[in-house]
């Protein structure tokens, strides 16, 4: 499609666009209360965005000449993106850690992150991949440094800048490999040509994929691309740790199934089905052993910490290895798994994140062992987070228990890889220790008190909401299942 | 099959050839007047001899990111205004699209002035 009929199914990118505009405008013009104008403007820019998606019409052919897929696919994502953006910036006013800085500028570059997000749900072409990273990623080095007096935060901050330079450069080598053997970025004509490389290439090939694993796997923290995330996590504002363990990791998760499914695929076709890879790639194994390796890093070294912002910035390196699991099959199955565990995640991760934002604000602490006697303070906010910290580990009846059901399933259906489903189970076990620590400390350690906590409305609100579908899902989720079924329509070039 | 490269070997030769063969006259025909600031290693202007944790004025940063506002907008102006003639007798969208890559710098331009990166001192 040319670029100028493009523009009518790019809409919710472009209001985006003049969003983030009218928030520069906004952020110099203004004289006074900027933050609490700034916050409105962004709310309403996302609803329109929303609006937008909603009504968004339907296209069988790519968009800016082969750049971008218009699928419900993409779309799907993009309304998880929408989901915890909004959250966020609904909870960033009653966030005390960021008292002093420039929140107007803070919503900004959250706007500008969520645009790059879209970007990669939708990206075919190998250049837009790489730019669309890169978008996601700038926006968040600037954010994990918000905390400008806080020196954690920047040296999170610089960290970031460090890790992310490296592994886009070696995805980039790995890029430009696979335009070496197929002479075009368009992800279809790789595939074309992947499918007919001579058998001296195939070297190569396994080469590229392992330098463009180094760039995706950064996005998703996959071990040993994870270095960065626990150190980002803690030093970070923690809204904006709850969001990146959520969104750009669900990016990734889109961006890389898509460009390593169409690709790397005996077909182009991703809607058949059964996948297998290109003659001459052991791919399944490769990601079998990255799969193994993120969950039970993430959860050894989970068990060891007692902040509780760092505990889940490694249990967040765990879930990524779960969903790899799923990725080891690639079939429409996984693809389902994966798109439901996502949903889910983003519901269990943001509620717990936003649970020790709230005792942040009350209390101003950080280690578990503080955490003594919050369930007596403060039930209506303690019982909340024992249902995400349940969800978390995979415990019926909630959302992750499902979710786990539906990503080992695509193991034992294919019959193969019998080890993996193995090693994620007994990782799954591992991970009931820490998370059941928190519940310990909340619930039994420390005594009973008439003393009762109280956050902001709008903070408790948000966390029972959030509480709603990890408990619903966990007992009803033909409704989520649907969506992400009918979302499994790809685009492909024959369509 | 590896006939096809000879061109790229050439170019390397002429490349090598031309950085040698200019260094070289220089070095036969220049005429040579050596002092102090002539010898001392080329920074910028600035004085290379030092503690090496100098702080740099945050203005250099400044300038190169307003450098990138007005550099950005040349790059991609050149090669539209190649194609203009061409796209323009299809309709007008080559002009829209080019004033609304325009405007958004501005808006950037509007912000680095409130900010008052231009206030020197």
């Amino acid at each position: 499609m040319s670029n100028f009929d493009s523009l009518a199914y790019f809409l919710p990118e472009l209001a985006l666009t003049v969003l983030i505009v009218s928030l520069v405008l906004a952020s110099v013009l203004l004289k006074s209360d900027r933050d609490r104008i700034v916050w409105i403007i962004s709310l309403a820019g996302l609803a329109v965005t929303a609006v937008l998606l909603a009504i968004q019409p339907a296209t069988d052919q790519s968009i800016f000449m082969g750049a971008l897929a218009v699928d419900p696919y993409s779309r799907f994502f993009k309304w998880i993106f929408l989901v915890a953006t909004a959250v966020i910036i609904i909870a960033s006013p009653y966030t005390k850690q960021l008292d002093g800085s420039q929140r107007h500028e803070y919503y900004l570059f959250l706007i500008a992150v969520m645009f790059g997000l879209f970007l990669m749900a939708s990206s075919l072409d190998l250049i837009i991949v790489y730019l669309s990273i890169e978008i996601v990623s700038i926006g968040s080095f600037i954010l994990a440094g918000f905390l400008k007096d806080d020196p954690r935060s920047n040296e999170s901050s610089l960290k970031y800048v460090i890790y992310g330079a490296l592994s886009s450069g070696v995805m980039l080598y790995g890029l430009s490999l696979l335009f070496g053997m197929a002479g075009s970025t368009n992800v279809f004509e790789v595939q074309a040509a992947l499918v007919v490389l001579p058998e001296k290439a195939h070297l190569t090939l396994a080469v590229a994929l392992l330098l463009i694993l180094v760039g995706f796997g950064y996005k998703i923290s996959m071990v040993p691309f994870h270095f960065w995330t626990p150190d980002v996590y803690e030093g970070a504002p923690t809204t904006i740790t709850a969001y990146l363990s959520v969104a750009p990791k669900a990016a990734g998760f889109a961006l890389a199934l898509r460009i390593l499914g169409t690709a790397f695929g005996s077909t182009g076709d991703l809607n058949i089905g059964d996948w297998s890879p290109v003659p001459g790639l052991a791919f399944g194994s490769v990601i079998a052993i990255f799969a193994a390796l993120t969950m039970t890093v993430g959860n050894f070294l989970a068990i060891q910490q007692n902040s509780v912002k760092r505990l889940l910035a490694y249990s967040s390196i765990a879930h990524a290895g779960y969903m790899l699991m799923a990725a080891v099959i690639l079939n429409g199955q996984a693809f389902g798994a994966i798109m439901f565990y996502l949903a889910i995640y983003l519901c269990m991760n943001l509620g717990a994140f936003l649970v020790t934002i709230f005792v942040h604000n009350r209390f101003g602490y950080d280690e578990i062992d503080d955490w003594k006697g919050f369930g007596f303070q403060a039930p209506l906010i303690a019982v909340p987070m024992g249902i995400f910290l349940f969800s978390l580990t995979g415990l019926p009846p909630t959302a992750g228990f499902i979710g786990k059901v539906y990503l080992f399933s695509v193991l034992i259906e294919a019959g193969q890889y019998w080890w993996l489903a193995l090693v994620g189970i007994l990782n799954s076990v591992v991970s009931l220790y820490y998370y059941a620590r928190i519940i310990k400390v909340m619930f039994l350690d420390g005594e009973p008190t008439d003393e009762t906590v109280t956050g902001h409305p709008v903070m408790t609100g948000l966390i029972l909401m959030l509480t709603v579908p990890v408990l619903l899902f966990g007992i009803y989720w033909t409704p989520l299942m649907g969506a992400v079924q009918s979302s499994l329509k790809f685009f492909t070039q024959g369509m | 099959m590896i006939g096809d490269y000879l061109p790229i070997l050439f170019v390397f030769l002429l490349a090598a050839g031309f950085a040698l063969g200019a260094l070289g006259l220089t070095h036969v025909v220049g005429p040579r007047i050596k002092t102090r600031v002539k010898l001392s290693a080329y920074e910028s202007g600035v004085d290379p001899v030092g503690p090496t944790h100098s702080r740099l004025n945050v203005r250099y940063f400044l300038i190169g990111l307003v450098f990138i506002i007005f550099d950005l907008e040349v790059v991609f102006l050149y090669p539209w205004a190649v194609i203009f003639r061409e796209q323009a007798a299809q309709g007008p969208f080559i002009l829209y699209e080019m004033l609304f890559f325009l405007v958004v710098l501005l808006v950037g331009y509007l912000y680095i002035w409130r900010k008052g990166v231009f206030e020197w001192e």
